[in-house]
C-alpha cells in the first residue's frame, strides 16, 4: 500500500521569513490601532524565482520594502516595544494573561482551569504539569474496550475513539498539547496502513509520543524509529540490502525524510534558524549520496514476531532485527562513517544508534526542531533571537543535556516574546488556530464528556463536513500543513510570511468549519459528545457576560469591544425568558466566538 | 467596523434578458436543464459576466497531477526488444510482463529512431484510442529543470540544477511553480494573473478541484477552491442561526469584514471570498447534470466538477480557466507491483477519468477548447528495490485534447541502461524536456504571448526551442 494515500498538493512554499532586517521594517499596530498597509505594495508574492527557502527563516525573502508610515513600528522580537518594556511577566496578572498562557500550553481549558493559574507562576504550573502522572494509554484503553478482539483486526475501530478521549478529557493539559504537536512533526497516517492492527500501531505511537513529551529528543528518536507504525508508514519495515543478481538496492524513503522533516532539515541553519549563506546561496544540509549511504542502516529491521506474526500486541513493541536482511557493509553519510561489521542485529543496533547520534548532534537539529515548536504552540513567525533562545535550551539544559523537551518547552513558554503582551499586539503576531485546536478548545472549555463513555467521534478530517484535519490522519508525512507554507496573495504572503495552518485553509474549509462547529455545540452531528452548559445558562440572560465569559474561555478575551457589541446586538434578539432561549443564546454566542478571526488567530 | 444587520443574500435576484438566456441555453446544450426557473436567476454581477464571456473563444487548461511521484517505466513500457530487456533487468521484480504489452502497443504517426516503441501500462488502455484518434500526445522524458543539462553536466555539478531534485515537496513546487518551497507563485496562476482581466469574473479563473496548490497561486490572483461535491454553503448564512436572522447576519459580517492584523485579515480574505462565490457558483451548477457517464473514483469526481463549471463557463464569466486536479497514491517504494500492483490500480484510475472527462469535452462540444495533460512529483527510479522504486526526475507526461497534435511522441526517447547516457543514477532520468518548455507550449495555445511565457515559466529564458510543437 502507498503511504501517501491522497498526498495532497501542497503549495509547500518554504519559510520565506523576513530577515531580522526585515523584521524592524515590517508594519505592526498597537493595540486598537489601525494598520496601513496600503504602502507596503498590494501586489505582493514576488516572483517565483529565487533562492529556496525551507521552513526557517532566511535573509533572502522578497517582501516588499516598507516605507512611510509603515516603518518602525515593531514586530515579534524588535527592541522598539519589547526593550521600552523590562518587565518579566513570570504570572498571570488577570484572567486575560491566564487563558492567553493556556491558550498555548493546553488543548483548551475551563473556566476553572484559567481562574486556579490565577495563584500560580507560570513555571510552577509547569512544574506541576510535568510531575503529573500519565493517564490510560491508548493501546491500554482500547485493549480494555475490546478493540483487540478478532473483529477488529485489520481495522482502524478504536483509534480516533482513544485519540478523542485523551486530547478532550485527559488532566494532563501540557503533554497532551505537545503530543499533538510532536504528532505534526513525527507523522504517521493510519490511512492506508496495512496491517494486521492498524489501530494498535498508531495507538502506540502516540503512548510513545507521550510517553517521549517531555523526555529527551534522542530517545524520541530511537522510538520513533524502531515503532511499527513508522516502520510500515515510511516503508522500511522488511527493508532488504542491495541485491546485485536484480540490481534492486535498500528503500530510500525513511533515510531521507529522517533528515528532511525530524531532524536536520535540508539547508544549513544558524543557531537562530536562518539559512547558512555561501556567495549569497543556501547550503544544501545532505545530498542524495548521504540518502543512499543512511539508506543501508534502516535495513533488517521489521516487527518482532516472538508473539505471534498477527498479534496485537506485536504491533505494539519496538521493531527488531532480522539479520539476513541487514545490510552489514560500510556506510557513509554526513561524513560519519559507520564501518563494515558482521550480519548481526548487535551490528544493526549499533549502526542505528551511530546514525541516529549523528542527527541528533548536527548542528541543525536544535534551531530545525524548536522553530516549529515554536510555531506548533506560539507563533508562526518567531524572531530569529527567539529561535536562538529555544535552540541554546535545546542544547543545553542548563545541565549540559542535550535534547531535553522540558528546557525546550520552558524556554518557547516564558520566552518573552510568548509572554509580552504587547508583543503579542504586533500585527504579524501570533497562528492561526488550527481546526482541531479550536474544536478542542470548545470541547475543554466546556467540559464536553463522552456519554457513552466510547467518545464515538470520528475521523473528522473531510474539508466540507468536518474540519480538514484529524489526528493521525494526514494525508502523508508532510503533515496537513507544513512550517514553511506561505499563503500566497493573503496579506501575510505580501510579506513572505509563513502561515502553516493556511495551506488547509480555503474556500471550502472556512464553510466546512462553521458548519461543524455549529452542530457540535448543539449537539448535533457529534452525537458522543455532550459539553456542559450549566455555567453560561445561568449568565445567558445577561447577553454581554455570556459573551465575555465565552470570549474569556475561547479567546482568551482577544475578541475585541466593537465586535462584541455586535455580537450582543444580535444574540439580544434571541429572547432568553425559555430554557429553549438561553440554549439558543449559548449555542449562537459559541458559534459567533468561533468563527470570529479575532478568535481563529491566538495571538 | 461591524454593520449591524446584513441581508443573506448579497445581490438582489432578477431574469436575464434573452440575448443572454439564448447564450446559456446554448452553453448548455449537452445539460439536462432543471425546469425550474432557479437556474436562471441570476446576480447582477453574474449578467455582466455572462455578457463579457459571450463574445469571445473559450480555453481551459486541466492540470492533473500525480501525487508522490509517477513511477514512469511502469507507465509507459519500453517495448522494442532490446529496450524491453534492458527494463526487465533493472527491475525483473516489478517489471511488466511483455506479452500484457502487445494489446497497448503505441503506434505514432511517426515512428520513433531507432526502432524505438512504447506500449501504455495495460491498465491504461482506455487511453489507447484517444491517442489513435490523434486526440493525445505522450512527452517523453519531462522533468524539472533550470537550463538544458546533460549527463555530464549533473554529474559534474557544472550548470544550475533545481535544488532539492528527488524531495517531494519541493519538485512537486518546482514541477508547479519553477521554485520549491518558497515559491509565491504557480505558473497555472500567473497564466491567470494574466489572463483573468479578459474574464468577466477573475474568481473562477484558477479553480483547483483538490487542496490548495502553488500551481494555481498567481501574483495578483487567488485560486478559488471547491471539492467536487461542489461549494460549501454556510448553513448559518443560508438560514436563521439557532432561529435568530440577526446572529446570522453577525456571522455573515465576521466573515466578510475585513481585518488589520496580518492574519486575521489573511484568513478574512478566504472567508469573503467563500462566501461571495458561493450563491453564484451554486446557481450556475444548479440543476445542471452531464450526459457523460463518469467511473467511481476520486480524480474523476472531480474531473466531472470541472466538465460542469466548464459547462457553466458563461454563466461564470469565464472565458480563460486554469484547473487543477490532483490523485494520491503514487510514492510507491513498496508494492508497487506488475499487472497486479498498486501501480497499475491507479493509473486504471487515472486513465479511466480522463478518458471520461475527454468524453465530456466532447459531449459539451469543446473538446478542441479543453487540455488536459498530466503532472507529477518526478519519474522514479529504474532499478527497483524490494518491491517497489524510489524518488527519481523525469518522466512521461500525456497532453490530451483535440487541439493537440495526438498519436505522437514529443522529445527523445531515454536510453534505458545503468549508467547509460540519460541514467543519473539507478535508473532516475536526467530530463530532456524541461517543464518550462512543457508549460510554455501550453501557454502559447493558451494564448499567452512570447514575451509573457518568458515570465510564466522563468526558465524558459535558458531555451531556444520554447515551443515543443504538440499543440495545434
Amino acid at each position: 500500500m502507498s503511504q501517501l494515500e491522497g498526498f495532497d498538493l501542497d503549495v509547500e512554499a518554504g519559510a520565506a521569513a523576513p530577515s531580522e532586517g526585515e523584521w524592524g521594517a515590517l508594519t505592526t499596530v498597537a493595540a486598537g490601532a489601525a494598520a496601513t498597509l496600503t504602502a507596503c505594495g498590494g501586489g505582493g508574492g514576488g516572483g517565483g524565482g529565487g533562492v529556496p527557502l525551507v521552513g526557517l527563516s532566511t535573509t533572502t525573502t522578497t517582501a516588499p520594502a516598507a516605507t512611510g508610515p509603515t516603518a518602525g513600528i515593531p514586530v515579534p522580537g524588535s527592541p522598539i516595544v519589547a526593550g521600552a518594556d523590562t518587565t518579566i511577566y513570570t504570572a498571570p496578572a488577570n484572567d486575560r494573561d491566564a487563558a492567553r498562557f493556556l491558550s498555548q500550553a493546553s488543548p483548551g481549558a475551563s473556566k476553572t482551569q484559567i481562574t486556579a493559574m490565577r495563584g500560580t507562576t507560570y513555571s510552577a504550573w509547569m512544574d506541576a504539569q510535568f510531575a503529573l502522572p500519565r493517564s490510560q494509554g491508548h493501546c491500554d484503553w482500547m485493549t480494555a474496550k475490546g478493540y483487540a478482539t478478532a473483529g477488529n483486526k485489520g481495522q482502524y475501530k478504536g483509534l480516533d475513539n482513544t485519540l478523542w478521549r485523551k486530547f478532550i478529557s485527559s488532566p494532563d493539559l501540557l503533554r497532551q498539547r505537545m503530543t499533538l504537536a510532536l504528532s505534526e512533526i513525527f507523522v504517521v497516517s493510519i490511512d492506508g496502513l496495512s496491517l494486521w492492527w492498524p489501530q494498535f500501531s498508531v495507538g502506540n505511537f502516540v503512548d510513545i509520543l507521550e510517553a517521549n513529551a517531555f523526555g529527551n529528543y534522542r530517545e524520541l528518536l530511537q522510538a520513533v524509529t524502531r515503532s511499527t507504525a513508522m516502520g510500515t508508514f515510511l516503508t522500511f519495515a522488511g527493508n532488504q540490502p542491495g541485491d546485485p543478481k536484480s540490481g534492486s538496492l535498500p528503500d530510500e524513503n525513511y533515510a531521507r525524510e529522517v533528515m528532511q522533516l525530524f531532524t536536520i532539515g535540508l539547508y544549513k541553519l544558524n543557531n537562530d534558524g536562518t539559512l547558512v549563506l555561501v556567495n549569497g546561496q543556501p547550503v544544501e544540509s545532505y545530498t542524495q549520496a548521504d540518502v543512499s549511504g543512511l539508506a543501508r542502516v534502516f535495513t533488517g529491521w521489521s516487527g518482532d514476531p516472538s508473539n505471534g506474526e498477527e498479534a496485537a500486541i506485536t504491533f505494539q513493541i519496538p521493531m527488531i532485527v532480522s539479520a539476513p536482511n541487514y545490510e552489514s557493509g560500510e556506510k557513509k553519510f554526513l561524513g560519519t562513517t559507520i564501518p563494515a561489521g558482521p550480519q548481526t542485529a548487535a551490528d544493526a543496533f549499533k549502526a542505528l544508534n551511530m546514525a541516529l547520534d549523528t542527527l541528533f548532534n548536527h548542528p541543525n537539529t536544535p534551531p530545525f526542531v524548536g522553530r516549529q515548536l515554536i510555531q506548533r504552540l506560539v507563533t508562526s513567525n518567531p524572531s530569529p533571537a527567539y529561535v536562538n533562545r529555544v535552540a541554546n535550551a535545546f542544547i543545553n539544559n542548563g545541565k549540559g543535556v542535550r535534547g531535553d523537551l522540558k528546557a525546550v518547552l520552558r524556554q518557547i513558554l516564558l520566552d518573552d516574546e510568548a509572554r509580552n503582551p504587547f508583543i503579542a499586539t504586533t500585527i504579524a503576531y501570533g497562528k492561526l488556530r488550527e481546526p482541531v485546536m479550536r474544536f478542542l478548545n470548545w470541547a475543554r472549555g466546556f467540559n464536553a464528556n463522552s456519554p457513552s463513555g466510547n467518545w464515538d467521534i470520528g475521523n473528522l478530517g473531510d474539508a466540507a463536513t468536518g474540519l480538514a484535519q484529524s489526528p493521525m490522519h494526514s494525508p502523508s508525512v508532510f503533515n496537513f500543513f507544513r512550517p514553511g507554507y506561505v499563503p500566497a496573495t493573503t496579506e501575510l504572503g505580501k510579506y513572505s510570511l509563513n502561515g502553516p495552518e493556511f495551506q488547509i485553509t480555503n474556500e471550502s474549509s472556512v464553510s466546512g468549519y462553521v458548519n461543524f462547529m455549529q452542530r457540535a455545540v448543539s449537539g448535533q452531528g457529534v452525537s458522543d459528545l455532550r459539553a456542559d452548559y450549566g455555567p453560561l445558562l445561568a449568565i445567558a440572560a445577561d447577553s454581554g457576560a455570556l459573551l465575555d465569559e465565552i470570549n474569556l474561555v475561547l479567546a482568551a478575551g482577544e475578541v475585541s469591544a466593537a465586535t462584541l457589541a455586535t455580537l450582543k446586538s444580535a444574540l439580544d434578539t434571541i429572547s432568553a425568558t425559555s430554557d429553549a432561549g438561553k440554549l439558543n443564546r449559548v449555542y449562537a454566542g459559541l458559534v459567533l466566538v468561533l468563527a470570529s478571526p479575532e478568535y481563529i488567530v491566538q495571538k | 467596523m461591524r454593520r449591524m444587520t446584513r441581508p443573506s443574500h448579497h445581490f438582489p435576484t432578477i431574469q436575464p434578458d434573452n440575448a443572454s438566456r439564448r447564450e446559456f441555453l446554448r452553453r448548455t446544450g449537452a445539460l439536462s436543464v432543471a425546469a425550474s426557473a432557479t437556474p436562471w436567476a441570476l446576480s447582477l454581477a453574474a449578467m455582466g459576466e455572462a455578457a463579457a464571456a459571450t463574445a469571445s473563444d473559450y480555453k481551459a487548461l486541466v492540470c492533473v497531477f500525480l501525487n508522490g511521484g509517477n513511477d514512469y517505466a511502469n507507465t509507459l513500457v519500453a517495448y522494442d526488444p532490446s529496450s524491453y530487456n534492458s527494463y526487465t533487468n533493472l527491475r525483473s521484480n516489478i517489471a511488466l510482463p511483455r506479452d500484457s504489452l502487445a494489446a497497448t502497443l503505441l503506434t505514432p504517426g511517426a515512428a520513433l529512431p531507432n526502432g524505438r516503441q512504447y506500449a501504455l501500462a495495460p491498465s491504461l488502455a482506455p487511453l489507447l484510442p484517444i491517442f489513435n484518434a490523434g486526440a493525445m500526445s505522450v512527452a517523453l522524458n519531462v522533468g524539472t529543470l533550470v537550463q538544458p543539462t546533460t549527463k555530464a553536466q549533473y554529474t559534474a555539478r557544472s550548470v544550475p540544477l533545481p535544488p532539492k531534485l528527488f524531495s517531494h515537496n519541493d519538485q512537486q513546487s518546482y514541477w508547479q511553480a519553477s521554485a520549491p518551497e518558497g515559491a509565491a507563485s504557480g505558473w497555472g496562476g500567473r497564466m491567470g494573473d494574466l489572463l483573468a482581466s479578459g474574464n468577466g469574473n477573475a474568481t473562477f479563473t484558477c479553480v483547483s478541484v483538490s487542496g490548495n496548490a502553488v500551481f494555481l497561486s498567481g501574483n495578483t490572483s487567488s485560486q478559488y477552491q471547491v471539492f467536487a461535491s461542489g461549494p460549501v454553503p454556510v448553513a448559518g448564512v443560508k438560514s436563521a442561526l439557532f432561529g435568530s436572522s440577526a446572529c446570522s447576519a453577525a456571522l455573515s459580517g465576521l466573515m466578510i469584514d475585513s481585518r488589520s492584523q496580518l492574519l486575521e485579515a489573511s484568513y478574512a480574505s478566504i472567508t469573503r471570498r467563500a462566501l461571495n462565490a458561493n450563491d453564484q457558483l451554486t446557481n450556475a451548477l444548479n440543476g445542471a447534470t452531464l450526459g457523460t457517464v463518469f467511473p467511481a473514483n476520486g480524480l474523476a469526481e472531480q474531473l466531472k466538477l470541472v466538465a460542469r463549471m466548464i459547462a457553466r463557463s458563461g454563466e461564470l464569466g469565464a472565458k480563460r480557466q486554469v484547473f487543477f486536479v490532483s490523485m494520491g497514491g503514487f510514492d510507491n517504494h513498496e508494492g508497487l507491483g506488475g499487472a497486479g500492483g498498486t501501480h497499475a490500480g491507479l493509473l486504471a484510475q487515472v486513465a479511466s477519468a480522463m478518458a471520461a472527462f475527454y468524453q465530456a469535452t466532447k459531449d459539451l462540444g469543446v473538446s478542441r477548447q479543453v487540455t488536459t495533460f498530466t503532472a507529477s512529483d518526478f519519474g522514479r527510479t529504474l532499478t527497483s528495490n524490494s518491491s517497489g522504486s524510489d524518488h527519481g526526475w523525469g518522466g512521461m507526461h500525456f497532453v490530451m485534447g483535440d487541439a493537440v497534435k495526438g498519436r505522437s511522441f514529443v522529445g527523445t526517447a531515454p536510453t534505458l541502461a545503468s549508467d547509460g547516457p540519460d541514467d543519473a543514477g539507478q535508473g532516475r532520468l536526467v530530463p530532456s524536456i524541461s517543464v518550462d518548455q512543457y508549460g510554455a507550449t501550453l501557454a502559447n495555445w493558451f494564448g499567452v504571448s512570447a514575451s509573457d511565457q518568458l515570465t510564466v515559466m522563468p526558465n524558459l529564458k535558458n531555451y531556444s526551442a520554447r515551443n515543443l510543437d504538440f499543440m495545434a
